[in-house]
């Protein structure tokens, strides 16, 4: 079962690279989003209890947040797209199990998105962020989970789309709000009481605690935080209940009424 | 090695619409070595007969064993058997050949020097030597079918079923990957199931089944079912087909049947042929366009069992194509 989630994960992986504009479009596009927001409201940004934190560096791992987000809708309309191709069909006529056709589109939608954030990664000490070994190791296995959460929902939700465009409306109303209400944008602390438990329910907020603490503690002072220690809970739980539901999803097969009409 | 017993499939209705029976106690045997050719107009549930046969849809009622093992209550072990050319390309077109082979080979778990043999025996037969560094976009239609069916053999199946695998086809394409498909199934004794409209890919062919309104109209050797039409035909095309029709029935009391502008005569003992088209010449010259004897075609025979010409089932399917 490695072997075949291996295999499909490399073919998602070689797919992107041999695509040069989506290679483009999905590293820079965070960028610029990063720059121009995270400078424009600089000057007017204070985040409570983090008074000495420019917007640029509060965004910066939202933007992470975004890349992974994106990384997932990307992988998650191939699903249509092999679908519509036909290539789908004959993995799943394969004796292949079921959970390995899932994994090998989410593992490779994971790989595309830690490229991109690894790579994203290297600004930190442009921003003043220091990481030692281990908040690296937090930060990384952070950005995995994430990434497989993401992945896995993206799947979740594509699976019985028949059009890449009614993907787009999923992605609209559903994933991207996901990642606003994240914390990514804003912090949680002072939005307005609907919007905050709203955000406390968002598990992509959880996912992003994990992303920004190993910034600004160290390893040892994470694994006594509460707050921490919840996040880790909820994001593991959120990616675990995606992939499952995707499975589930791929192993429904059409049935035909049970009785004559 | 595929036994079908009392198939039946209900799509289930939605709210607009009432549910629908595709297959109805469909009952099918083919035989180890076989290569059978599944025919029948659109909406006849061929596609649907397929869909289960392959193990995506679960039919309402019946069973299906394929060699050996019940395909519904263990796909798995039915999968392994079997290997399937689907109507659209299931080829990954931005991937080279060689990887689109190697996919293939790790999602069925071959490697080593085993699978050096297998690629070797694969692609014996194909002209896709020379292109594995080739991403399968740049090759031919016709080429880009040899990398499916190479893909397939790969995995040395028992079973092989093909859904139109000659559909968008140049002519001579077409010919080529018919004659490579029965010299391959005859050289590994393969049980092959290929629907298809062609009835020249059918000629050939061990058995030809031909399905309308999701039941088995007829099932034997094309030889066998052309016998079943029995005698010649005379075929008159003509611009005032129903005129003419009711005149011959008026005049000559013979029976027809009229497809478009095409009036047959089914029912001619053969040798009385001859004698019945010099009759309907000097009757009805002036209305006819052209006349012949023919001797009964594989598509005579689906004419006359689903009272539908090859160029209707066509034009119903671009109907489709086109909404």
């Amino acid at each position: 079962m490695i072997r075949v989630v291996f295999a499909l994960a490399k073919r998602e992986f070689v797919r992107f690279i041999r695509q040069p504009q989506r290679v483009i479009g999905t590293v820079a596009q965070p960028i610029l989003f990063w720059l121009f927001l995270g400078s424009g409201f600089s000057s007017s940004f204070r985040a409570p209890g983090m008074e000495n934190v420019s917007y640029l560096e509060y965004f910066y791992p939202g933007v992470m947040l975004m890349m992974m987000l994106f990384a997932s809708i990307f992988s998650s309309i191939t699903i249509i797209e092999d679908r519509d191709a036909g290539f789908l069909q004959s993995v799943l006529v394969a004796p292949v199990s079921r959970m390995a056709i899932v994994l090998g589109k989410v593992l490779g939608g994971t790989a595309i998105a830690m490229v991109q954030t690894l790579i994203f990664t290297l600004a930190a000490p442009f921003l003043g962020l220091h990481l030692g070994l281990g908040s690296l190791a937090l930060l990384i296995a952070a950005y995995v989970l994430t990434s497989v959460g993401f992945a896995a929902m993206g799947f979740f939700f594509a699976w019985s789309m028949r059009s890449s465009a009614g993907f787009h409306a999923i992605m609209m109303v559903f994933l991207m709000p996901l990642w606003m209400l994240s914390g990514a944008l804003f912090p949680i602390e002072r939005a307005p009481g609907w919007l905050h438990v709203l955000m406390t329910l968002n598990p992509v907020a959880h996912a992003l605690v994990l992303m920004r603490s190993p910034f600004y503690k160290t390893p040892d002072a994470l694994f006594l935080d509460q707050r921490y220690l919840i996040a880790l809970a909820v994001t593991v739980a959120w990616a675990a209940v995606c992939l499952l539901g995707s499975m589930a999803r791929v192993e429904k097969r059409e049935r035909g009424l049970a009785s004559q009409p | 090695m595929i036994r079908i017993q009392h198939l039946t499939h209900v799509y289930p209705g939605t709210r607009k619409s009432p549910p629908r029976t595709a297959i109805s106690d469909l009952s099918l045997t083919i035989g180890e070595g076989e290569f059978c050719i599944l025919s029948g107009p659109n909406g006849s549930g061929k596609s649907t007969l397929f869909r289960i046969l392959c193990g995506m849809t679960l039919p309402s009622s019946g069973s299906i064993c394929i060699a050996g093992s019940d395909l519904l209550k263990e796909p798995a072990i039915a999968r392994a058997q079997m290997a399937v050319v689907f109507q659209s390309p299931a080829v990954d077109k931005h991937l080279t050949v060689r990887e689109n082979l190697r996919l293939h080979a790790d999602l069925y778990g071959l490697k080593g020097r085993d699978l050096a043999e297998r690629l070797d025996e694969a692609l014996g037969w194909t002209d896709l030597k020379d292109r594995l560094p080739d991403k399968v976009d740049t090759l031919s239609g016709g080429l880009a079918r040899q990398v499916e069916l190479a893909k397939c053999l790969l995995t040395r199946p028992k079973i092989l079923l093909l859904d139109e695998p000659t559909t968008g086809l140049d002519p001579s394409s077409r010919r080529n990957f018919v004659t490579a498909l029965h010299s391959i199934q005859r050289g590994r004794k393969m049980t092959v199931l290929m629907t298809s409209h062609i009835f020249s890919e059918a000629e050939d062919a061990d058995r030809v089944a031909i399905m309308k309104g999701g039941q088995l109209l007829a099932l034997d050797s094309p030889q066998t079912l052309r016998a079943g039409l029995g005698r010649e035909m005379v075929v008159v095309q003509s611009r005032n087909p129903l005129g003419l029709e009711a005149r011959i029935h008026a005049d000559l009391h013979l029976r027809t049947r009229r497809h478009g502008e095409e009036i047959r005569l089914e029912e001619t003992d053969n040798g009385a042929g001859l004698p019945i088209l010099e009759e309907l010449l000097t009757r009805y010259r002036a209305d006819i366009d052209s006349i012949a004897i023919k001797q009964p075609a594989l598509e005579d025979v689906f004419i006359h069992l689903t009272g539908k010409t090859a160029q209707e089932v066509e034009s119903e399917q671009l109907e489709i194509a086109t909404p």
